[in-house]
């Protein structure tokens, strides 16, 4: 496989100003500016294959729009190399900006007063995209998107979600093979969030395309992403597979126990640190190796009194969070 | 290449004509107001003439030229470079120009050739009907040359102004919100109205170099009105290039300052 996207060490630092609240501190910045600079991504690398579709994950502010912005040729780097599809992003050349697209859940390209159907004219257009495979793509985001009854209504009318859709539809008119997803799932309610992730599988399926996506949904990341690069303060943190993720940064396991007679969790305490209790329910934290024996034990010791057993990962969520916490993997 | 993008303006100018069509109250009173304003300022210069039969050189006839003219510039200016200047500052500052820049595609067309008021032409057809009266008072044969030299030298004029339009808003990069200097520029748009050279000297040097608004109506309207020599129409010819390069690098230039609002 080859690589589409190779970073190397990537800087961009950003100047801004900063001042204290209150008046005083307002007119004081007025006459004079005090900046001080931001590093926000600190020497990054990484490479992605054709095809793949990666997570990129971090908390708010840790580099990862920034990073997207630089490999879509928006920003000049403060320092370190670039290459998407062989091209360097920042020089923008058209060849370049042909190919990629990058979608963003909380900014719109389309035109609020007028129905999309126009707005994909212009971009065929823009695009120089020939009639017979405008037509043909349109046809097949449509169906795979449901927006038959969406293209001809102004976009101001449309709800989030269906605008957002419609969005996606503007955003891969021109089939880039590579996209950046900056938060596409960003407000939509739990269902519209489902269609979104399955139309994102299905089209790097269809396409080959490949994808590279910021999310705050862990759902996100789980259903679409089997590679994950974490990033915090500028840095990496970590990349590699998401399953790795988790027993690299989750040492531990979680097993339920269901009681028949309830309550008195106390008794487990033997078996693990209690994690949470609710009626005939605990849940106990295991260091992972021990995790299997400790299950046995307790399948041994509780006899009838075991309604249920499972032995689990702790959720994605809390893994990601330990890492934002801790700072340190690898 | 000129193809391609002679396209895609006609297409901006439809998909947005569309779009203006949409409201049709907010057009039937654009096209009363241009006549109000048309009106008003018309009555105000055949006043002025109802006292004397020249104004520092310049007849009634050829004050009507120059009026038409103005309304030309303004017309075509308010129509197309203008609106879109005004969603560049807006984009600059929301960071939506971010799409714009994605495009694969001449960025400075992009930005100041997108978005029209076609409503604003109607302006263009009332200098027209203007400069026609006002050749009529004349009462002079029209040359060719005449004609072929008020053409061109009206689209250096309007070069000027779309380069002024557009390295004003490229300061948005800079400083964000640069609103103000777009009324500072409507300020000096109205001064065009007259003749550049009635002005002191301070007005009319600016009129005619950092705000070449002036130059820009005064200019072509001596073409049509047979006042203009080869030299001026050279000199407004460089100034345009100049302006033009000029434009077209500091676009660049402020491009790579642009870091977006972030998300």
């Amino acid at each position: 496989m080859s690589a589409i996207i190779e970073v190397r060490d990537l800087r961009k630092t950003f100047r801004v100003s900063e001042r204290e609240s209150g008046l005083r501190a307002t007119l004081r910045a007025f006459v004079k500016r005090r900046y001080t600079d931001v590093p926000a991504v600190a020497g990054i690398s990484f490479t992605i294959d054709a095809g793949e579709i990666v997570g990129f994950l971090g908390p708010n502010g840790a580099g990862k729009t920034t990073t997207l912005k630089a490999l879509s040729g928006l920003l000049y780097p403060t320092g370190g190399e670039a290459r998407v599809l062989g091209f360097v992003p920042w020089r923008r050349e058209n060849a370049y900006l042909q190919q990629m697209t990058l979608l963003m859940g909380n900014r719109s390209q389309l035109v609020w007063d007028i129905p999309a159907a126009d707005s994909f004219r212009v971009l065929q257009e823009i695009y120089k995209i020939p009639d017979e495979q405008f037509r043909r793509t349109l046809e097949e985001l449509v169906e795979l998107l449901d927006l038959e009854p969406l293209v001809h209504k102004p976009v101001r009318q449309l709800s989030l979600g269906e605008r957002m859709k419609v969005e996606f539809a503007a955003g891969l008119l021109h089939s880039p093979k590579v996209a950046f997803l900056d938060e596409p799932t960003i407000g939509l309610d739990v269902s519209m969030q489902a269609k979104i992730r399955k139309f994102v599988a299905e089209h790097n399926r269809r396409t080959g395309a490949t994808v590279l996506l910021t999310s705050h949904y862990m759902a996100d990341v789980v259903a679409l992403c089997k590679r994950v690069i974490v990033i915090h303060r500028g840095k990496l943190l970590y990349d590699g597979g998401l399953a790795a993720l988790a027993s690299r940064m989750a040492p531990y396991k979680l097993i339920g126990v269901t009681l028949r007679d309830g309550a008195d969790g106390d008794g487990l305490a033997q078996y693990g640190e209690i994690a949470s209790r609710d009626d005939a329910r605990v849940t106990l934290h295991v260091p992972r190796d021990d995790a299997p024996s400790r299950a046995a034990r307790l399948v041994n010791d509780l006899g009838d009194r075991l309604v249920d057993i499972s032995v689990e990962d702790p959720p994605i969520e809390d893994v990601i969070d330990k890492v934002f916490t801790s700072e340190s993997v690898s | 290449m000129i193809r391609r993008y002679g396209r895609l303006l006609a297409l901006f100018a439809a998909v947005e004509t569309q779009y203006e069509l949409e409201y049709r109250v907010n057009l039937v009173f654009n096209v009363l107001q241009q006549l109000v304003v048309t009106g008003t300022s018309l009555g105000a210069v055949l006043i002025l003439f109802s006292y004397t039969t020249t104004m520092n050189g310049w007849s009634v006839a050829e004050m009507l030229i120059l009026i038409g003219t103005y309304y030309i510039v303004q017309g075509v200016a308010d129509s197309t470079v203008g609106p879109s200047v005004e969603r560049l500052l807006e984009h600059i500052r929301l960071g939506t120009l971010d799409f714009t820049l994605l495009k694969p595609a001449n960025s400075q067309f992009l930005v100041t050739m997108r978005h029209f008021k076609v409503r604003n032409l109607f302006g263009v057809l009332t200098g027209l009907i203007i400069i026609g009266i006002g050749l009529v008072q004349l009462n002079a044969a029209l040359s060719p040359l005449q004609v072929l030299s008020f053409i061109l030298a009206l689209a250096c004029g309007l070069g000027l102004v779309y380069c002024l339009l557009h390295c004003l808003a490229t300061l948005a990069f800079w400083f964000v919100r640069v609103e103000n200097l777009l009324v500072i520029y409507g300020a000096f748009v109205d001064a065009a109205r007259f003749p550049v050279d009635i002005y002191p000297g301070w007005l009319r040097l600016t009129l005619s170099s950092i705000a070449p608004i002036g130059i820009a109506v005064t200019v072509p309207a001596e073409a049509m009105a047979g006042k203009l020599d080869l030299l001026g129409l050279g000199a407004i010819l460089v100034a345009t290039i100049l302006a033009w390069t000029f434009t077209s690098w500091f676009w660049k230039f402020g491009l790579r300052s642009y870091t977006g609002a972030s998300a």
